[in-house]
Formats: C-alpha cells, structure tokens, sequence
C-alpha cells in the first residue's frame, strides 16, 4: 500500500486509486463536478485542480497515486485556479437561481459561495443557448445551465447503454442531444441524468416547478415496481412547511422520488418507474369499510369477516406479494392454520414495460414475492373449486376465478370495482403510509418508513390479521 | 541555397511524386535492407541515436517516445502519421504528400517494422485534395508492388496502410483527438497518463508521428544515424521543413538545414518581407509555436531575429519555438491587434469544447476582442485577456489550450502600446491593416 502525503499528513492509500479518491476517501474535500465515482474519468471541468509538490497543479480525477507523492490541496496557487475555473464555469452561465428547480442543492452554488465569492469578470453578454429542450416527455434540458461536464452522456453510454445522448458541435456553442434514433426518450434509465446533473441543466417534467428543495423532505423507502427492491428516498413536504390554504392534497402528496445510494442493492441508480411511483400510490384510495357496498366501520367489517372466517369449511387465501415481511409474518402467526394461503402476484407486466435487464429490472413485479414464497410455499395462485371462502389481500386477483357461491372477503386499498362486491371490504394502509421491510430477490433485507399519517377509515394489515383470527379486537 | 537536403533532394516533375521516379531515385531499398539484415530493436536504436526530433511541434526526441513500445509483448501496436496539417501557416507536410507520398510510405514501413505494428494509418486533414489523391495513388502502387500487404518482399513481415480522412477539425491534430476520430468517436482530446504509447488506439500502444519526422526515417536507416548527426547541429540534428508565408517575397516550402541562419533564410532565401519593408515580427512556428514546451513569448520581433540561428535549443533559448515550421512574416504597418482577432476567432472556432478553461475562455477572449477592434474597448480589457490566458496554460486536457494564450500574451506583452492606443482613440494605430500593399500607404 503506497503512502502519499495530502496538505503534509500521510495517508495509505490504493495503487490504482487517483488522488482524488484518496482525499475524499480521508474527508478531504476537493471539488468536482464531472467525476462521479460510477462513471469513467472525463476530466473536462478542471475544477478538482490539487497541487503536486514541485510539479505544479493538474487535475486530481486523473491523478495516479504514487508512493510518497506530496499534493496540496488548499494552496494558493490551487485557490486561484479554482476561482478561474469559477470564473470560466459562470461566464456563461445564466446564473438563474432564483427559477431554477436546482437551485438548493447545485454544487455550482455551492462551489461559487466556498471557492469563488466575486462576481463576474466579464461585462460582455452571455451566450444564448436553447432553454426548455425537451430531451424526452421527461426531461427538459436548459443549454444555458448547462456546464458540459458531460456526466449524463457517459451515462447513457456506460451505464444505461442506450447510448442516447451525445454532445454537438464545438466550443462555446456545444449543445447535449438526444440521439435521432430516440433511444434516450426509450432508456428506462432516462431520469438519472436528472440527479447526476450538477446544476439545473436537465430537470424533471413530473418535478418541473412543483417545489423549491427547501421546502422538503426525504424518507427513505423501497421501491415495490419490481423484485429488486431498489432503495429510495421519497421526497414531501417538510412539516414545518405545510399549506395551509389552497391545495391541502400538497401536504400528503409525493414531489418526487430519488435513489437512496447504497452498495447493496442499486449504487445511485433506479430507473424510471421507481421516479413515478406516485402513479401507483396516488390512485384514488378506498375510504371505508364496506359490507357487500354498504358503508360500515372498520369494527363491523371486522366482526362480520371473523364470522365467515369461523363458518368457513374450506377457506382459501389469496397473500399479497406487496406486504411487508412484517404483515406476511403476521399473516402466517394469526391466520397460517384457519387457511390454505397461496401467494399471488399483485402486479404483472404492464403494456410495454421492460421486463427484464442487466443492470436493475427484473420481471417479476412485485416487491416482496420471494418472502411470500418463503412463508407460504411456491404453489401457484390457482383458487380451489371447492372453496367456500376466499380472502383476497391485496390487488391482482381475477374475481370471475373465485367459485360461485363462495364467500368473499377483500383487503384492498385503491378503489376498484370489485371493492362493493365483495362480502367484506376492508381498506388497508399503503407503504407510503407504514413502516416495515421487503426482502429482495438477492435476499437483502430493506426498510421503509412512513411518510405520510393514516387516514381514519383506513387499517393497518399488520393488526388486522390478529383480529380477524379472532384476539381482542 | 539553405544547406543539405534529405527531403527536397531530387528535382520535382510532373510525374517525380510516382513509384517509378522513386524507385529510380533509390525507392524501397531501405525498407528491404531493413526486412533483410535488421531486427527490431537495431531499427528503433538507430533511430534513438540519430537524435531526430519529432517535427509536429513539440520537438519530443521521436527514438524516446518509440522505446515506450515493447515490439516483443504480443499485443497489437498501432502506428499513426499524423497528416492532419491543421496549424495556421503550416503547410509543409502537404509538400511531403504531394511530391513525395512514397518516402512517407517506405519510412511507416520501417517504423512499423521496429514498433511490430501490422496496421498503420495516415490520418489526412480532410481539406487537402491534391495531397490525398496523391497519397492514395501512391498507396495503390505500393500495393500492388508488393510493399504492403502480406509477406513483404518474402520476409515474413506483414503491414497494411489505410489512409483516414479527418473531417475538417484542428483539434484532430492532437494526438490523443486523432485516435478518438479514427475510432469513430467526437474528436476530443484524453486526459494522459495513460501516454498513448501505452495505451492509444483501440487502447492498445500507439505511436503517433508527424508525416515530415516519419519522412526522414527512410533516410536515416539507410545512411546510417552517424552520417544523420553530421546534417544539422549537434542538438538539432538533421533539416526542418520550413513553409514560409504571410508578408514575404517569395513564400514556399523550404528544406533548411537546422543551425542555418534565420537571417540569411529569410533576407536571401525567401527574398526578404514584401515590397521592401522592414521585418515587425514573426510568428516561428504555427500560431500555437508553443504547442507543449510550455512559457515565454512564442511572436519573435525583428531585431531579435537578425541574430539567431534555424535550430530548436536557440529558438527555445529566447523562448519560443520553431513548432511545426509554419512561418508567418508580418512588415512594418500591420495592425497585430486585427492580427490576434483573428488568431482568437480560429481558436474560438476551433476550440473543441470538452474543457471548460478553453471552451468558454476563447469565446470570452474572441468577443473582447471584437469589441477592442470595434473601437469599444475598456481598459481593463487587457488584463482580462492576460487573465484568460493565464489560466489556459496548464490547466487543460491538451496542448492546443495551452497554446491559444501564448499569441495573446506574446502580442500584449510587444505590442501593448497599438491595444491601448485603440482602446483610447478608437481607431488602429496601423488603420487596421492586414494586408501589406506596395509603398503609397505609408504616405
């Protein structure tokens, strides 16, 4: 392990790490906005400038460890290369803060009040460049903004693989486009480049003027779109900045979702239908309780569904593979013995989906399957004819399967048609709403948190079970 | 004349640049000599001991860079002549290429047979189309003589030639962009380490070299480095390609034995500056002279000429360079702020805008100017184009960025006097000048 010497401390360090890795490794900040740990070396923002003792300054992200090296990281002459850098980065910049969804959380804001602080050194005007390019339906490009780090082309073209983007003509006037086959508007990937984008370059049409950063918040989370449980951030409201007036729904709603790094399950990447979750936990919810479509409270639906269960000869259950290890387990411990419990697939392929691919999709669209199998074997999801009962936990389930004549009790929490047919009606909460874990198909184990109360019409699954078997309500 | 010659040797004809005048001429005896009698490793010693240094503009020793490549370590190495002759006032190579493609083709046959490279190109500028249908003719015939291909001559050793067009970007002269366009990507520039000669084209050792240093090989194996080091001075061995251009009488190609007096070249060889006026400053080597030695002034001034000698280490002794041979004269009477409007709005233009120093600060460089010669200049406008290009050199991914600076810090730092004098009056202390016209104007 070779020994280098940062600012005069020696640290141990990789033989084929850079620099760059050696200090961020150590809690050294250096700047930078075209490296990324997941990407190749571009080396084209020039702003991670270090010195090495006796050899001047050059960048740090392509600076190879050598044994018992001396570099600098705060010099002078290092301070003053980063402010030109600053310089250069800002003359054209439009410097738009104040409208710019970025702004909050822009390294280019940021670097300019730690390493720049002046104004600009030019009075002569910017150079005009295309705003609100629509790079695809989902994501806007401002060339203005833009800095050309270059970041979200080698993207596309080393992670995604689309090869969808790809940067045009010379100079100061260079523009980043999508391809002309349209493989970037087809890259399930596509929204990534928003959240590598150092500053307010490429934004997001669902998240295009909805909030200033400020105002939100993040809870971790998982990603239910597929098996591989990808670990997210779902961003909301602050408490402290709730509305009070005008549209309430705001308080509760989703603003917008972003990946939780992390080295298990899914790096800094997720693809695109992890960002609109919200289609799936907005839909319209079921408020109440139902006894074949008349309104009654939790309690009565409860009471009522315990009775069918106990009269029951040959009652069949229908898990969800959407529930938490939590609720599947309390599922098994209260009710396992009372039914023959076969898992079902909640959610299948929608039209046009990607199936399946090798950085993160996998075909099976549920989250929680394989501890679904686990606590209730593999036997497909097929309704026995002789079944006289059958409980339905959660979506997925093809009601004109179900033998006539049986008795039907629902678990669900979106409103569906099915809901008032249904002998029993019970709305459960969603994720957004709980707390609880999802093993993914690698075996690893995932939490998340609520973000969002419980309406009071609604129950939660977990407690529910141990009712329905028959404990104190 | 301008001392021994090793390239211009023979008399040019219309038919002089065909494979049968060169075989006339001794043609394609070196290369079989080479695949008769020599290995490898004797081919690159010869070449490290005859000194010659790389004639693209960095002057870095050409036997040094090859010894980077080991032909022994069973990967493909590739082998490059850069033909991309894009330096302003550099024309030299297309002289090579028009009137005698076959030297270059015989020379990349001995370069590639001590770099073990199966697979060469010539990497042409786009815009050249006398030299490339020559290059292509003469490329046919070697073909078919049976100088390329499988088994040359009998000998085992197998090398193919493909001449790339480039398509018309200066920064495609740069080494390291040339692979990049060859491979089929956008032509910009890699960050180094790793060196090309360790990882180049297709990521495996490459040696890229200027057609004229290639073009001297053949010469070099075939008389020996010995009698290389007798041409020349001791630490400039051999001759330079000169092309001469701008205000001069007569303007060309030149063979100049290196260590010949820059005096003598241009007062008697090239006919002295035009219509009889007085020398005020020459550009030695391409606009961007400097291309990677790094400081100093690279415009030299007329009296600083008079007294030096055509060779690299005087020319780097007074800071400048000889680069890549392009000469541009400029007489007394010539506005140099119009000149560096020009020399910037090339840069801005050419500038490939992958690193932000560069990209942006060209174009910041390009309108300022533009304002100064539009009689809008502010005072301070000096220091911001001393500050852009400052901070050009040394912090961008290839020499080309260094390079743009060096005209405006060399024109500020000799002729500040004609920027603040516009800047202050609003009006060119030479009219604006870039022309040189017979006497009547200096009225």
């Amino acid at each position: 392990m070779p020994e280098i010497f940062i600012n005069g401390q020696p640290y141990e360090a990789d033989p084929d790490q850079t620099v760059l890795q050696v200090a961020l490794a150590n809690g050294i900040y250096v700047p930078y906005f075209c490296w990324h740990p997941q990407l190749s070396v571009a080396g084209n923002c020039r702003i991670c400038m270090i010195e090495e003792e006796g050899r001047g300054v050059d960048i740090g992200c392509n600076m190879p460890v050598k044994a018992g090296m001396r570099v600098l990281t705060e010099s002078e002459e290092v301070r003053s290369h980063r402010k030109a850098i600053l310089q250069f980065i800002t003359l054209n910049h439009p410097v738009d803060c104040g409208i710019c969804d970025k702004a909050g959380e822009c390294v280019l804001q940021d670097y300019h009040y730690e390493y720049n602080g002046s104004p600009s050194m030019s009075g002569d005007p910017k150079v005009r460049s295309t705003k609100f390019y629509d790079l695809s339906d989902r994501i806007v490009l401002d060339n203005e903004r833009c800095i050309l780090c270059s970041r979200c082309v080698r993207f596309t073209h080393e992670i995604s693989k689309s090869h969808g983007l790809g940067i045009e003509q010379r100079a100061d006037v260079s523009l980043v486009r999508p391809s002309t086959d349209g493989s970037f508007r087809d890259d399930p990937y596509s929204d990534n480049v928003v959240d590598i984008c150092p500053v307010g370059a490429l934004l997001s049409r669902s998240f295009f003027y909805k909030a200033r950063v400020w105002y939100l918040t993040k809870t971790p989370s998982v990603c239910p779109g597929c098996e591989r449980g990808c670990r997210i951030d779902i961003w909301h409201r602050k408490p402290e900045w709730q509305v009070q007036s005008l549209d309430t729904g705001e308080n509760t709603a989703i603003a917008r979702i972003t990946p939780h790094e992390n080295s298990e399950v899914n790096g800094p990447w997720i693809c695109n239908k992890g960002r609109d979750l919200a289609r799936i936990f907005e839909r319209r919810r079921a408020d109440g309780a139902m006894l074949k479509g008349k309104p009654a409270s939790v309690a009565e639906a409860a009471t009522e569904a315990r009775r069918l269960i106990k009269a029951a000869a040959r009652p069949v259950a229908l898990v969800s593979s959407w529930g938490s290890n939590e609720e599947l387990e309390a599922f098994r411990a209260s009710l396992g013995s009372m039914f023959t419990a076969l898992v079902k697939p909640d959610h299948l392929p929608a039209a046009g989906e990607v199936l399946e691919d090798d950085l993160l999709i996998r075909p099976d669209k549920n989250p929680n399957t394989g501890k679904a199998r686990e606590l209730f074997g593999t036997a497909p999801a097929v309704i026995p004819a002789d079944a006289d009962l059958v409980l339905v936990w959660g979506e997925g389930c093809d009601f004109s399967k179900i033998p006539a004549g049986a008795r039907i009790i629902l678990l669900g929490s979106w409103l569906a048609p099915e809901n008032g047919h249904a002998d029993v009606f019970i709305p459960v909460s969603i994720q957004t709403e709980r707390s609880g874990h999802y093993t993914n198909c690698q075996g690893v184990v995932s939490g998340f948190e609520a973000c969002f109360p419980r309406a009071p019409g609604v129950a939660d699954a977990e407690a529910l079970f141990a009712q329905l078997a028959g404990a104190a309500p | 004349m301008t001392g021994r010659k090793i390239l211009m040797n023979f008399e040019v004809t219309p038919d002089s640049h065909t494979l049968g005048a060169y075989l006339g001429r001794g043609g394609y005896q070196t290369i079989a000599k080479v695949l008769r009698e020599m290995k490898p490793e004797d081919v690159t010693k010869e070449i490290v001991a005859s000194g010659i240094q790389g004639r693209g503009g960095a002057a870095f020793p050409a036997g040094r860079k090859w010894q980077v490549v080991d032909p022994h370590d069973g990967q493909p190495h590739f082998l490059i002549a850069n033909a991309d002759e894009g330096e302003p006032g550099t024309f030299k190579d297309r002289w090579v290429l028009e009137h005698s493609p076959h030297t270059l083709l015989e020379s990349m046959l001995v370069a590639a047979y001590a770099l073990a490279a199966r697979h060469t190109f010539v990497y042409i500028r786009g815009e050249f189309d006398q030299p490339y249908t020559r290059l292509a003719a003469a490329v046919e015939e070697a073909y078919a003589a049976g100088y390329f291909g499988e088994n040359i001559l009998g000998s085992g050793f197998s090398c193919d030639v493909y001449v790339f067009r480039g398509a018309g970007a200066y920064v495609c002269g740069e080494a390291s962009s040339l692979l990049a366009s060859i491979e089929g990507s956008r032509g910009y520039p890699r960050n180094r380490p790793p060196r090309l000669t360790v990882k180049g084209l297709f990521q495996r050792p490459t040696v890229v070299n200027n057609v004229e240093t290639l073009s001297n090989l053949a010469w070099i194996i075939a008389h020996g480095a010995e009698e290389y080091r007798k041409v020349g001075t001791p630490k400039s061995p051999g001759t330079r390609l000169i092309s001469i251009s701008g205000h001069i009488q007569r303007p060309g190609v030149y063979e100049v034995e290196m260590g010949y007096s820059w005096a003598k070249f241009l007062h008697e060889d090239c006919g002295g500056v035009l219509h009889g006026r007085k020398l005020k400053a020459l550009i030695p080597g391409g606009i961007s002279s400097q291309v990677l030695t790094g400081h100093g002034a690279k415009v030299l001034t007329a009296d600083s000429v008079d007294s030096l000698l055509l060779d690299h280490q005087a020319l780097w002794d007074v800071g400048s360079s000889l680069g890549s041979g392009g000469m541009i004269a400029i007489a007394e009477g010539t506005c140099m702020v119009r000149l560096l409007q020009v020399m910037l709005r090339f840069y801005h233009h050419e500038s490939c805008g992958q690193c932000t120093p560069c990209r942006e600060g060209m174009g910041w460089a390009h309108r300022i100017i533009d304002r100064i010669v539009s009689g809008e200049g502010r005072p301070e406008d000096i220091d911001r184009l001393l500050h852009i290009s400052k901070f050009n050199d040394g912090t961008t991914i290839c020499g080309l960025g260094d390079a743009a600076g060096y005209a405006t810090i060399a024109f500020i730092e000799h002729f500040r006097d004609e920027f603040e004098y516009l800047i202050e009056h609003k009006r060119s202390k030479n009219d604006g000048r870039l022309e040189c016209l017979p006497e009547v104007a200096n009225a």
